[in-house]
């Protein structure tokens, strides 16, 4: 098909979102909580979504891994409520959960309507006053352990994720997961959690976002009635996350128990809020998404290299990694696989895409939108993310307009100006056979999650 | 919990609420509780709707269900067809999951990149995969691509080419799967209990098969499965989409009536058998610092009766996260990060199962607060408290069940599938609602694993052997020595 039976084909792709209303009223309280609601009755469901713009970025040496642990934490409940917490949202039929990242900490709760009112005041409860306990931060330290030994330390791919953003960054804080290492996890004290959550668990330093069966009258009523009387605080320090200039290429061996090597390349790339930042999508389409991607044709299915090559590239509130994950299939070598990745990316910054190519990834991106929209927690989820990560929801809407405009030239530009030998990062897996009976050797070092989700699950 | 009285839901945000019909009776209460007591539960929220679904049986036998969804302009195939890995040929295990891979890697009409290249064009999806029962084929459209979208889909399954270079690329991309999954210590637990449990049974492989079976399949063998299995005349379609049923149905019948009948017999495997005593089997990661537990035993099938009740009372064991085993293994100890129970019910009967993990240090500790809970549950059931928290989290849940196209149409094929009535899921949250206590306590004696139990341990062997000791006999293997016919097995060959 060429180029006029493209455009001949019917409605425009991006007819398909334009025609898809998402309403949404915004209200903020006197204590600075923002409040989102969307209502939409299809189902006789609500979700709610409670953001604390506080992750990793926010920690430092010595302390890593305080915002997922603190999530733990959170769910032993507040002070009327401790010990009750999950007891009382699945005794009225809902579901619970958390999940911390880079950029922000979120606990969402999807319920029948009739529980509405409770599950506010429960949420309120423990952001008033939570059960800091010595008792409470042992049992989640001891979890939380687990939960890297499953994410990261038993897992070749979560290694690898941890590594790369290791050695990738000098300065800025999101060189750790937000798992955080190990030693950091066993040693953080009752009183930097005390200290943690007076600073970052404020009203001011939060977002609400409720979906589903309630409107925006009755829903900024009921956060008024339950979080309104909670006390803003001192607005949190500022994170400063600058990278100095690489100046050169990085290569690490990385050498590990596994049945296969492996290599994650990364070059640093730019903020969600960044102009050029659409373009990397595109360009990550292009690369990376689906069987027609350039990566999977070359290097999974000519060359017959890699049994798989998946690029990630999250959208942070500071510069994020644009990096590539791909394991050798069995008799190659990470080193082939690397320059396979390599060479495919040389051919983007020589030659721009054409246009069938350049529309095949508007198009997925477009179609991801639209699929995105299918539940109610996934529109809370994505609200609240432009909320925190852009500072306004309604970014959300421009989104598959800022795709549209993004030109052949421009992946090419993005290309050459990010994807460059001076900033990349190369992570090589070297396998080691361990020996049948042989003791484990201590733990490996630290943190985690798996690239497609930039966070971990409480 | 119990349900507290709706009078504290009054004043004016009863008003904004809309809920004028709500009493106020004691409105000095209000303020006064509305920090340490829970406020009311609302009234009643509305029912969840159900799909309107339309059934045809094409002349060629082919069951098409069709379901109009309006939200979103997107269009989903689900296509269930009625052999998956129970049906691999014995030593040709994983050939279900390789023709269900080769599907999409190029038709007669079509060439694997050519397909590729058209279907995301579109921003569609085309995927097919093996499970136990059946293999799946869906696809996923914005509704203005339906045309072009089902003319891809229905190439893909009517029509895949099966090339053998194609064969030959394909079967190694699973044997690297095979070979990495060795190293997920959650994948070795699955695949080892598998075995161990069911053994020859053809419940006892995962659908990946084995490095073995793999390496031995061929074009004939991919052939055959595809002309044994994906026939239409046991096949079930479903399209949910925003489209009009009759457009929907005109569309499918012009895509799919040309498809011939397969005509040979279907095998159906033979029930497994129960294992019986306590079998254990540790399987050597020396390299790992967490050991993967399973403990397990045969149990229902997917039609059996008590089908809901039987997730009710596992729901109280190992389901959410006021379950006893999160509740003994994670909160109470920090053995753990996840610990969970689940009727893997099939055609001929599954098998219950329980999962968990932790560091090798607690391995034993593990084990035995596991057992523990499971002894204590089949022999006292639940506390009225427990039952109420698993049925409200259940029906709490269902309306989500049914949100998404893909949801909807993955429903609405299982139950078509298993030969179960669509009334089945109007009936789910009454159903749950219904069971009891003594219902519970029946279930958690018959099928909770006591004595009676397969149990595997996947972790370094040098550091967890001495732990076990006290739990009886132990078999050993390694992540690798599960697959094959020489694996061990509680079940016997």
């Amino acid at each position: 098909m060429g180029l006029a039976a493209i455009a001949a084909g019917g409605v425009s792709p991006a007819a398909a979102h334009a025609a898809i209303d998402v309403p949404v009223e915004k209200t903020t309280l006197a204590n600075g909580l923002t409040v989102l609601v969307h209502e939409d009755r299809r189902l006789p469901v609500v979700s709610l979504y409670i953001f604390f713009h506080a992750g990793s970025r926010n920690e430092r040496p010595g302390i890593t891994g305080i915002s997922h642990l603190f999530e733990h934490m959170m769910f032993n409940g507040g002070a009327h409520t401790e010990g009750k917490f999950d007891e009382i949202i699945e005794g009225n039929g809902g579901s619970t959960n958390g999940y911390t990242t880079r950029d922000f900490t979120v606990y969402l709760e999807s319920f029948p309507p009739p529980a509405l009112e409770r599950v506010l005041w429960l949420e309120a409860d423990r952001m008033r006053a939570l059960a800091i306990t010595e008792k409470n931060l042992e049992q989640e330290r001891g979890i939380v352990k687990e939960e890297r030994r499953l994410r990261t330390d038993d897992d070749p791919d979560g290694t690898l994720y941890e590594q790369v953003y290791l050695t990738a960054y000098n300065a800025s804080t999101y060189r750790w997961g937000p798992i955080g290492f190990m030693a950091d996890i066993g040693a953080i004290t009752l009183d930097e959690a005390k200290r943690y959550f007076r600073t970052y668990y404020a009203p001011n330093n939060a977002t609400v976002v409720l979906a589903g069966a309630v409107s925006p009258r009755e829903g900024f009523a009921l956060v008024e009635k339950y979080f309104g009387d909670i006390a803003a605080q001192a607005p949190p320090e500022k994170v400063v996350n600058i990278e100095p200039p690489q100046n050169g290429p990085k290569l690490v061996e990385y050498h590990k128990a596994a049945e296969l090597p492996a290599v994650a390349i990364a070059y640093k790339a730019v903020n969600a809020r960044h102009p050029d930042r659409p373009a990397l999508d595109v360009l990550q389409t292009i690369l990376g998404y689906g069987q027609s991607s350039r990566l999977h044709r070359a290097v999974v299915r000519q060359k017959e290299l890699a049994s798989g090559v998946g690029v990630s590239f999250n959208w942070g509130i500071d510069p994020e990694l644009f990096w590539f994950l791909a394991q050798a299939q069995p008799g190659k070598s990470a080193r082939a696989v690397a320059q396979a990745i390599e060479a495919e990316v040389a051919r983007l910054r020589e030659h721009a895409p054409d246009a069938r190519e350049l529309r095949k990834a508007k198009n997925l991106l477009q179609a991801d939108y639209v699929r995105g929209l299918t539940s109610i927690s996934g529109k809370a989820n994505q609200l609240g993310f432009y909320e925190v990560v852009f500072g306004d929801y309604r970014e959300m809407f421009k989104e598959m307009e800022r795709v549209e405009a993004v030109t052949a030239d421009d992946v090419q530009r993005v290309a050459r100006t990010y994807l460059v030998a001076n900033e990349r990062t190369t992570i090589e897996l070297v396998p080691e056979k361990p020996q049948a009976g042989a003791l484990p050797r201590p733990a490996l070092p630290p943190s985690a999650a798996v690239p497609q989700t930039p966070g971990v699950m409480r | 919990m119990t349900r507290r009285s709706r009078s504290f839901f009054c004043g004016t945000v009863a008003a904004l609420a809309g809920a004028a019909a709500v009493g106020c009776t004691h409105p000095g209460a209000f303020f006064a509780a509305s920090r340490s007591e829970p406020p009311p539960i609302g009234p009643p929220a509305a029912a969840v709707a159900m799909p309107q679904v339309t059934e045809r049986v094409l002349a060629n036998g082919l069951t098409v269900l069709v379901a109009e969804y309006h939200e979103l302009p997107i269009m989903r195939f689900s296509l269930l067809l009625p052999g998956g890995a129970a049906y691999d040929p014995a030593g040709r295990e994983g050939v279900a999951e390789l023709t269900a891979d080769l599907l999409d890697q190029g038709t007669t009409r079509r060439g694997a990149e050519e397909l590729a290249r058209e279907v995301e064009f579109l921003g569609g999806r085309i995927g097919a995969d093996a499970g136990t029962d059946f293999s799946t084929v869906t696809g996923e459209f914005l509704s203005k691509d339906f045309a072009a979208g089902l003319d891809l889909f229905s190439d893909v399954v009517l029509r895949p080419a099966f090339r053998a270079d194609e064969l030959r690329r394909m079967r190694r991309l699973r044997l690297a799967d095979i070979i990495s999954s060795r190293d997920n210590p959650a994948a070795v637990a699955d695949g080892c209990y598998a075995r161990w449990l069911y053994g020859g049974h053809p419940y006892g492989h995962l659908p990946q098969g084995t490095e073995a079976s793999v390496r031995r399949l061929g074009d004939a063998d991919v052939r055959e499965f595809y002309a044994r299995y994906y026939v239409p005349e046991r096949a079930v379609l479903v399209v949910i989409g925003d489209a009009s049923t009759a457009a929907m149905l005109a569309k499918v019948e012009d895509a799919f009536g040309g498809w011939k009948r397969g005509g040979m017999p279907l095998a159906t495997p033979s029930a497994p058998a129960r294992v019986s005593g306590r079998r254990i089997l540790l399987v050597d990661k020396p390299d790992a610092t967490q050991t993967h537990i399973r403990i397990g035993n045969v149990a229902i099938a997917r039609t059996d009766p008590s089908y809901v009740a039987a997730n009710v009372t596992s729901t109280i064991l190992g389901g959410g996260f006021g379950s006893r085993l999160i509740d003994e293994l994670r909160v109470k100890r920090s053995l753990t990060y996840g610990a969970w129970s689940g009727f893997v019910a099939r055609k001929e009967p599954g098998d219950f199962r329980v999962g968990t993990f932790t560091k090798v240090e607690t391995t034993g500790e593990a084990l035995r607060v596991a057992l523990d809970v499971l002894a204590d549950f089949a022999a006292r059931g639940a506390t009225a408290a427990e039952l109420a928290r698993a049925r409200s989290l259940l029906t709490g849940q269902f309306p989500k069940q049914l949100e998404t196209p893909g949801a909807i149409a993955g429903k609405l094929a299982e139950l078509a599938g298993y030969g179960l009535p669509r009334s089945d899921l109007e009936a789910y949250p009454a159903r749950v609602a219904a069971t009891s206590l003594a219902d519970v306590a029946h279930l958690a004696q018959r099928w909770v694993p006591t004595v009676d139990a397969a149990i595997v341990v996947v972790g370094p062997a040098a550091v967890i052997a001495p732990q076990l000791a006290a739990f009886g006999e132990i078999e050993r293997t390694t992540p690798a020595g599960c697959e094959g016919p020489q694996a061990p097995s509680a079940a016997g060959p």
